[in-house]
């Protein structure tokens, strides 16, 4: 029976963040993947590695454009069916790389295809944590992220034994099977048994979803926030085992490098978001001075000259970067109100794409700038410089200087049949962060 | 490496014959020996081209108050009587311009203590794959050897048929094999059309002015059967999962109905009695200070 205004027990949240830390494992996990397959062709198509690497970037570039599509059909749907056809278009589409015959057949299935299931899967999951946690919501999204961070730790070694086992395309393979656990993710991704909208007054601005948030001038300004952030971001993942060498490490210290990296990521993940947890804290100024510390993080990366002194700083950048993460996806409900979340988290998707090309692809802005120099150091200070400025966009959003308190009337576990913003006008009751 | 014990300091020299350029290159290698008289140092000097070249040992300053009764250079068990001396090194010059040339060539200093230093003069190394390269039938492999610090002057590749090895000629076997020499440093050779017979052991033989080379790739064919087995687990995994994430839906779901619909029962039950007895108990309800 329909029961209104209840919600399932605060315990199966604990299983949608479950859920969601698994899809974040394989979805960021299988990208890494993917890269790793790709650089085990071999030139078997008579493709140059440039042509290659594309093929991961169409994969990025499917799984953020496709940010709004996602949001967009798990509104209307729902995130579990939304969730449980993404998992299979991805599995499908590895499954159709195994069979590839042409480099083309490469970029459609495990670029596109894959990248459009994934997209179906990542803004959806967030949205149901966000639904199960409405007052916790940096937390969960924090520990939901730490996934990718483990599963990625796990492939570094695990791929390469499939390559030398069963090759690229034998690898592919078993990649499809297990991006078809994404709809083991889905399934646990219960719906909530939410009350209707009606007692929802109308947006703001009187349109509602996505074009409304297009006009929406603080969110532009978030979304090119991120944009700005990813195009330096990424830097130090793509560049860094180079980076290592660069400075005098060899392949097994230029890996335990990039693993402590991981580490520090994924623990920078779960820290911030219990850290933004609190009901006082204000998302946008932990988000704030993470990306400034980060930005700095990279600034100094280039000092680290020696392995001891290069692992320092990655340990550095690695934890301030995993703490953007759970806050980029949470803080923007502090500037669009927690009912938009959903749309806004896929529309971001689809702008930071235009950064994710500028900082990913092999031969991007940075790799230019490495041919340039001779070396990474001033591709670092770009990426730097890329994240503080993201970080000064931040700092000219209205609810910024407001201080806000989370929904103080929501207790865990019950929704809010009014979603309202996060910023209130009242006095604060306690002094700011 | 600790140091335990004496030390010789050996030096190479190489000056290229070539009419063209001269340049001279001078290399110096400092050894340190682990300890024992009769355990000898040994380098490995590869030449890609024939060169002249001088191999020489030396007495580290610490020892060169140690009296030398004798300092012998051979190759193999031959003696070379031409030796450059100083104080304190023992030199020979050679012009390698043909396999012959190469070798072991031993320098022994006997004194208190006997030293020995090896020189192995030798083609370069060609390195092949530890691992071997896996590739489906129907598909096509691509075997690549490198020589990046000496330029080979050909390549030639073999195929292992039980213990032969049988060169492989492209120009025989157009739609089979395809070698590539783009770059003279690198060779690529492509096998279309894989059959299980394919697999095996393979060689790239680099030719240089001084001698021939060789690398050892391994190829493995599979079929698509072998990943297909652990594929099915997965999936099997999937399905089962997702099962269980269902079944346990509905059944917490059955539960719930229940456990609501006998709250619904117990709440009437409760209305029913509250209604008979009525006045009573609210007169039985005070508070208790």
């Amino acid at each position: 029976a329909f029961m209104a205004g209840v919600s399932p027990s605060p315990r199966w949240g604990w299983a949608v963040v479950g859920g969601a830390f698994l899809q974040a494992g394989l979805v960021f996990g299988g990208l890494r993947a993917l890269g790793l397959c790709l650089g085990a062709l071999g030139g078997s198509f008579g493709a140059q590695a440039g042509a290659v690497a594309w093929v991961g970037s169409a994969a990025i570039a499917s799984l953020q454009l496709g940010g709004p599509l996602g949001s967009a059909l798990s509104t209307r749907y729902g995130a579990r069916p939304v969730v449980m056809a993404g998992g299979f278009l991805a599995g499908m589409g590895f499954l159709l790389g195994a069979f590839a015959t042409r480099l083309s057949h490469l970029y459609l299935s495990v670029g596109l295809l894959a990248g459009l299931g994934w997209a179906l899967v990542f803004t959806p999951s967030l949205g149901a944590v966000s639904r199960y946690f409405p007052t916790r919501r940096a937390m969960a999204t924090g520990l939901a992220m730490a996934g990718a961070s483990v599963v990625g730790l796990a492939l570094g070694p695990l791929i390469p034994l499939l390559l030398d086992a069963y090759g690229w395309r034998g690898s592919l393979l078993l990649l499809a099977a297990l991006s078809f656990n994404l709809m083991v993710a889905g399934a646990l991704l219960r719906p909530l048994d939410v009350p209707i909208e009606s007692p929802r007054p109308p947006p703001p601005r009187g349109q509602a979803g996505l074009r409304g948030l297009l006009h929406h001038g603080p969110f532009l300004r978030y979304a090119l926030a991120f944009v700005l952030v990813d195009a330096g971001y990424y830097v130090p993942h793509v560049h860094g085992p180079a980076r290592a060498q660069e400075v005098g490490c060899d392949e097994q210290r230029a890996g335990l490098v990039m693993a402590v990296t991981a580490v520090a990521d994924g623990v920078g993940r779960v820290v911030a978001g219990l850290l933004a947890a609190r009901p006082t804290a204000s998302l946008l100024r932990h988000l704030f001075a993470w990306s400034v510390l980060t930005g700095l993080a990279l600034l100094l990366l280039p000092l680290g000259t020696s392995f001891g002194g290069l692992t320092a700083l990655a340990l550095a950048y690695g934890f301030c970067a995993g703490a953007i993460v759970p806050l980029q996806f949470t803080g923007v409900a502090e500037v669009v109100g927690a009912g938009r979340l959903l749309h806004a988290i896929g529309l971001m998707q689809m702008f930071e794409s235009v950064g994710s090309l500028l900082g990913i692809p092999q031969c991007s802005l940075s790799g230019w700038l490495r041919d340039l120099t001779g070396d990474f150091k001033v591709s670092f200070l770009a990426a730097g410089a890329f994240l503080l400025a993201g970080s000064l966009l931040i700092l000219t959003l209205p609810s910024f200087f407001r201080t806000s308190q989370s929904d103080g009337s929501s207790i865990e576990g019950v929704l809010d049949p009014v979603p309202k913003g996060l910023e209130l006008s009242s006095v604060p009751l306690s002094p700011p962060n | 490496m600790i140091l335990l014990g004496p030390d010789l300091t050996t030096a190479g020299f190489n000056e290229e014959i070539n009419l063209n350029k001269s340049k001279a290159l001078y290399v110096e290698y400092e050894v340190l020996l682990p300890g024992e008289s009769d355990v000898h140092v040994e380098k490995n000097i590869f030449l890609g081209s024939a060169v002249k070249i001088e191999l020489s040992c030396r007495l580290a300053d610490k020892h060169s108050h140690m009296k030398i009764l004798q300092v012998t250079w051979k190759k193999g068990n031959e003696t070379i009587k031409h030796i450059n001396k100083t104080e304190i090194s023992w030199g020979i010059q050679l012009t390698v311009s043909e396999n012959r040339k190469l070798g072991s060539y031993t320098c022994t200093v006997t004194g208190e203590k006997e030293f020995s230093v090896v020189f192995h003069l030798q083609v370069p190394q060609i390195a092949g794959r530890e691992k071997p390269v896996v590739s489906y039938k129907g598909d096509s492999a691509i075997l690549i050897c490198e020589s990046r610090s000496y330029t080979p002057i050909a390549w030639t590749w073999y195929m292992t048929n039980g213990s032969e090895q049988i060169a492989i000629n492209d120009s025989l076997m157009l739609d089979k094999y395809v070698i590539d020499k783009a770059d003279a440093n690198v060779t690529h050779l492509k096998i279309l059309k894989l059959t299980e017979e394919d697999g095996g052991t393979y060689w790239c033989e680099a030719a240089f002015e001084l001698g021939k080379s060789k690398g050892k790739l391994k190829l493995k064919i599979l079929s698509l059967m072998v990943p297909l087995k652990p594929f099915l687990a997965i999936v099997a995994e999937v399905v089962i999962l997702i099962t269980l994430i269902f079944v346990f839906e509905l059944y917490s779901k059955k539960k719930e109905k229940r456990a609501e619909d006998e709250k619904e029962f117990d709440q009437i039950e409760q209305l029913k009695s509250e209604e008979s007895n009525g006045v009573e108990s609210n007169s039985a309800r005070h508070r208790k200070v």
